[in-house]
């Protein structure tokens, strides 16, 4: 079966198909201005190459744009005065939040506080030595949360990631200067393996960290269409199975920049333990509709640290499989 | 003619996937486990694979075309456990 051209051209704005603009040779490049220029030097450098991406590429921009103007009444209370303005500052907060996710891979000490009730409750998870299934999102700096576990000898990260980002990003840590790099766990899809590996690793007392607000290459179809922010929007069904077959403490945590610097917010989310078979379908359903309010609630506090530049709304049914 | 192990393995199948209406005489040894035969999909799989794993103590190596070949069907199921159970 040959997909329509409709079909073609919708599926290349699958996140997964959109090529990734940062090659390995330019991440080195800037890893290498970052150690031997400073920071100054790499932020001088890095504002041209986001204008210059922000005026290439439409995609990106597009989806941007689309998120913003649904995020903007939720946080400001009105729309946004000028979208391509809001757009251009989304674009280089994500190039800062890259500059900073390139620092905590070179080994820099991290500024990322963990306070409050976060700490509580985050002492309580590793204490309770359970381990557990970390729900994420493209929201904030993952690598900061990853990065946190070089501060704290009794937490271990596992990071699930999708091949292709995974094994550059694995040759980036090679390099690296971190002590105790996290584990990443590349999959394209989740096979009994990587399921046995996972839990295995949770036994373990370790922290598996698995984001939930982007389908995955190879999907099999298991979405479920959820409104976020106003209208339709596919989720992927996979993290919550793995969540159940797991049979463990399941967590929520973002790292939000603020006029500080980084605050990692640790949260409780369920207990799959002693979930039933038959209770399976309802407390996924539920589940889901939870994880997207928690994502709803960070982008409106954050509005431009949700890094998704890819289409999200109204992309249902274009999720073919990649055995590319 | 089934050997123990399979035996076992049928209840565990049953059991984990909870498959109120198979009994153990319903599952033949050679018929497919997935999509066919028994009809099991791949959330079953890695339901499976983790009973497996708690029960014998089975690791399985990433490649999902050994993993497909291991869980194509009861006997191959034995044969895996058979060649890896540590427990």
């Amino acid at each position: 079966m040959t997909p329509s051209d409709d079909d073609t051209q919708r599926d290349a704005r699958h996140w997964s198909r959109v090529q990734e603009s940062g090659t390995l040779a330019g991440m080195r490049l800037m890893i290498w201005i970052r150690r031997h220029l400073g920071r100054w030097p790499f932020r001088l450098m890095l504002v041209p190459v986001i204008l210059y991406y922000y005026a290439i590429r439409h995609i990106p921009r597009q989806a941007s744009q689309d998120y913003l103007k649904r995020i903007w009444p939720l946080h400001a209370g009105r729309k946004p005065r000028c979208v391509h303005w809001l757009s251009l500052r989304h674009f280089l907060v994500f190039g800062g939040m890259l500059m900073d996710k390139i620092d905590a891979w070179s080994g820099r000490t991290l500024e990322a506080r963990v306070d409050g009730a976060d700490r509580a409750r985050l002492d309580a998870a590793i204490r309770s030595g359970r381990g557990g299934l970390v729900l994420v999102s493209h929201v904030g700096n993952l690598e900061i949360c990853s990065a946190m576990q070089e501060r704290r000898d009794d937490f271990h990260v596992v990071q699930i990631m999708h091949t292709r980002n995974a094994s550059k990003f694995n040759e980036l840590l090679a390099r690296s200067n971190l002590r105790r790099a996290p584990e990443i766990i590349e999959v394209s899809e989740i096979t009994p393996a990587t399921a046995m590996l996972l839990a295995e690793r949770i036994q373990q007392g370790r922290f598996v960290m698995i984001a939930a607000d982007r389908v995955p290459i190879n999907d099999d179809g298991r979405t479920q269409t959820l409104d976020f922010l106003g209208a339709p929007a596919d989720f992927p069904e996979g993290p919550f199975h793995l969540a159940t077959l797991l049979r463990c403490p399941l967590y929520t945590v973002a790292c939000l920049r603020d006029a500080e610097g980084y605050r990692v917010e640790f949260s409780d989310f369920d207990d799959t333990t002693h979930v039933k078979r038959v209770e399976r379908d309802a407390w996924r359903e539920q589940a889901m509709r939870r994880y997207v309010q928690w994502l709803t609630d960070q982008c409106q506090r954050q509005p431009l640290q949700w890094f998704n530049f890819f289409p999200f709304w109204g992309s249902s049914t274009t999720h073919t499989r990649d055995d590319g | 003619m089934t050997s123990e192990l399979e035996q076992e393995l049928k209840h565990l199948i049953i059991d984990t996937l909870e498959l109120e209406d198979v009994t153990p005489e319903d599952i033949d040894p050679d018929e497919p486990l997935f999509v066919e035969g028994l009809g099991l999909d791949s959330i079953d799989a890695l339901e499976l694979g983790l009973a497996l794993q708690k029960r014998y103590g089975i690791k399985l190596e990433a490649d999902s075309d050994e993993t497909r070949h291991h869980f194509r069907n009861l006997r191959t199921l034995a044969a895996l456990v058979e060649e890896r159970r540590t427990a």
